[in-house]
C-alpha cells in the first residue's frame, strides 16, 4: 500500500495547516522538482500566486527589486481587491497608521530610509553588543537553572532577542511581555492561541486572523506614538527612535506615521524569527545527538552550525513581491500585477546548490543559503541573528550540556512564520 | 571586467573579502573597497563572480 500520489495541481501552500503539521517540505519538494513556478490558484478572498521553488529563480526575483515590488505587500497572496472594502481591511489598515516601513518600501526611498539605521546592524556594531548579549543571555539561564525543566521558547528562545531588540529601541523592561505579546498577535494572527480578542467560537478563520493582526498593530503603534512623545523631551543615546526623529531623508524628518511603521517592523522582525531559530536549532540538534555531542565538545563548529540552523530551519517560509511588467520565468508567464511567492526553504533545500540536502550537517560548507533573504531588503538584523544564535547555544550548552527535547514541539499556524509556540525541555538543573 | 561596490548598498557583511581578498577589502567604515582598479587579471575573474553572488545586498557589480 502506497498513498496515493500528489499531484503538483493539488497543492495549495496558501494553507496554514500544511506548515502547522509540516507537510511543506514534502510539498514544496513536489513542486520544485515538477512545476518550480507554480501558479496557485485563488481562494475565496485570497488572490492567486506563483510559487518559487528553485534557488536560482529566487535570486533572479531578489536582484530585480524595481521589477519585483514589495510595497503591495511581502506575506501571503494578499486579498481580492474587490473584497477589501467588504472586509473593511484597508480603511483599518489607513487608520492604523498609514504609512509603510522599509520591509513594504521599493527602491530608491527604501535604501535611503535603511541608511538611517543601518549603523547600528553592521557586523562591528554587533561585535562591539557581544558582551552585554552574553550578559543576557546569561541572566536569562539563571531564572531557568534551578528548574530542571522548562517551556524552552516562553523562557529562554523568546527571551534573548526580546531583550535585545527592546533594549535597541529603548523599551522598559516592563513593558517587554506585552511587546511579545503584539508580535505574536501579527506575526502569529492565523494561530488561535493569539486570537484572545475574537470570541472563541470565530477563532481559526481569516477575519478572526485579519483582526488579530489588525488589534496587534494598533496597539503597538499607540505604545510607540507615547514613546516618541516621551523622546521628543527626552532625546537619549543609541536610541532608534530618537535617531529616527531626529533623521531626515532628501531634506525632510520623518512623518510620524513613518517613525512608528518602522519602529513596529523592528521590534517585530527583531523578536519573532531569532527566536524559532533558536527553538528549531535546538530541536534538530537534539534529533541528531551525535552531531549536538561533536558541537558541545568543539565550538569552532559553532559558525557552520549556526548556518546550518540557519539553512535547516528557515525562519520565514517566504517573502512576497508584485511583478510590475510581463517576466518569463521557466516557460510561465508571470503577468503584471501577479503575485510571487519565493519559499526560503525549498531553495534551501534545492538539490542544485546542496549537495544532500536533506541531510543536516554542522559541518557544511560551502552554506550560502538564502534564510536572510537577499540583495534589495536582505534581513537588516542577520548579524544579530547570528551572534545571538550563537551566544545562545555557547552558554546553554556550557551551563546545561545534557538539555534534551522531551515532547512534541508545537508549531504556529502560519504559511509565512517557521514558528514554534511551545517546546518542552529537560535538563540537570545547576545547584 | 572590471568590478565596482555600490557604497550606497554595502553594509560591511564582508562576504566579497572572504571571497577574493585580493579584489576586496573592508575599508575603516564597513564599507568594501575595490583594491584593482580598472580590468581584472583574467584569473581573478571567478572569484569576482563568486564575490558577486554572495554579496547579501547585491552591492557589487560586474562590468564586462
Amino acid at each position: 500500500m502506497t498513498a496515493p500520489a500528489i499531484e503538483p495541481s493539488d497543492i495549495n501552500l496558501n494553507n496554514p495547516e500544511h506548515f502547522q503539521r509540516e507537510e511543506f517540505h514534502e510539498l514544496l519538494r513536489i513542486l520544485r522538482h515538477r512545476d518550480p513556478v507554480h501558479w496557485n490558484p485563488p481562494g475565496e478572498v485570497s488572490n492567486g500566486f506563483w510559487s518559487i521553488t528553485k534557488y536560482e529563480d529566487i535570486l533572479f526575483i531578489s536582484r530585480r527589486p524595481e521589477i519585483f515590488i514589495s510595497s503591495k505587500g511581502i506575506a501571503g497572496p494578499g486579498i481580492k481587491p474587490e473584497r477589501l472594502a467588504e472586509l473593511d481591511f484597508a480603511a483599518q489598515q489607513q487608520n492604523a497608521g498609514g504609512n509603510a516601513s522599509i520591509i513594504t518600501m521599493d527602491p530608491p526611498r527604501h535604501v535611503k530610509m535603511r541608511r538611517l539605521v543601518n549603523k547600528g546592524f553592521t557586523p562591528r556594531a554587533v561585535n562591539a553588543m557581544e558582551p552585554e548579549i552574553r550578559r543576557v543571555t546569561n541572566e536569562i539561564l539563571d531564572r531557568i537553572a534551578h528548574k530542571g525543566e522548562c517551556d524552552f521558547v516562553l523562557e529562554v528562545a523568546s527571551q534573548l532577542p526580546l531583550a535585545v531588540i527592546c533594549g535597541m529601541m529603548g523599551v522598559e523592561q516592563k513593558d517587554w511581555p506585552l511587546m511579545f505579546e503584539l508580535t505574536n498577535k501579527v506575526l502569529g494572527s492565523g494561530d488561535p492561541e493569539y486570537q484572545t480578542d475574537i470570541p472563541e467560537e470565530e477563532r481559526g478563520t481569516g477575519q478572526a486572523a485579519r483582526l488579530t493582526a489588525m488589534k496587534g498593530l494598533q496597539t503597538m503603534l499607540e505604545y510607540f506614538r507615547g514613546v516618541l512623545e516621551d523622546r521628543r523631551q527626552n532625546p537619549r543615546e543609541n536610541d532608534l527612535p530618537t535617531i529616527l526623529l531626529e533623521a531626515e531623508v532628501d531634506g525632510e524628518k520623518l512623518t510620524e506615521g513613518d517613525i512608528l511603521q518602522f519602529c513596529f517592523l523592528l521590534i517585530v522582525a527583531g523578536n519573532e524569527t531569532t527566536r524559532n531559530a533558536i527553538s528549531g536549532g535546538l530541536q534538530v540538534l537534539c534529533q541528531h545527538p551525535d552531531q549536538k555531542r561533536a558541537l558541545i565538545e568543539d565550538y569552532s563548529l559553532m559558525d557552520t552550525a549556526i548556518e546550518e540552523i540557519l539553512r535547516w530551519t528557515s525562519p520565514l517560509h517566504h517573502m512576497a513581491r508584485t511583478a510590475t511588467e510581463d517576466v518569463e520565468l521557466r516557460g510561465k508567464q508571470i503577468r503584471a500585477g501577479d503575485r510571487v511567492l519565493m519559499w526560503y526553504p525549498s531553495a534551501n533545500r534545492d538539490e542544485d546548490i546542496f549537495p544532500d540536502p536533506y541531510r543536516f550537517d554542522i559541518r557544511r560548507t560551502p552554506n550560502d543559503h538564502l534564510a536572510f533573504g537577499i540583495g534589495e531588503h536582505f534581513c537588516l538584523g542577520a548579524g544579530f541573528a547570528r551572534k545571538e544564535l550563537k551566544v545562545m547555544f555557547e552558554e546553554l550548552f556550557r551551563r546545561f550540556p545534557d538539555i534534551e527535547v522531551v515532547g512534541p514541539p508545537e508549531r504556529l499556524r502560519s504559511t509565512f512564520i517557521n514558528g514554534i509556540k511551545h517546546m518542552p525541555v529537560q535538563f540537570t538543573p545547576e545547584r | 571586467m572590471k568590478v565596482r561596490v555600490k557604497a550606497e548598498m554595502c553594509e560591511g557583511h564582508g562576504k566579497c573579502e572572504k571571497a577574493a581578498p585580493e579584489i576586496f577589502k573592508l575599508g575603516d567604515d564597513d564599507i568594501s573597497i575595490v583594491l584593482i582598479e580598472g580590468d581584472l587579471p583574467k584569473e581573478l575573474e571567478e572569484k569576482a563572480e563568486r564575490a558577486y553572488r554572495l554579496c547579501p545586498r547585491q552591492a557589487i557589480e560586474l562590468i564586462p
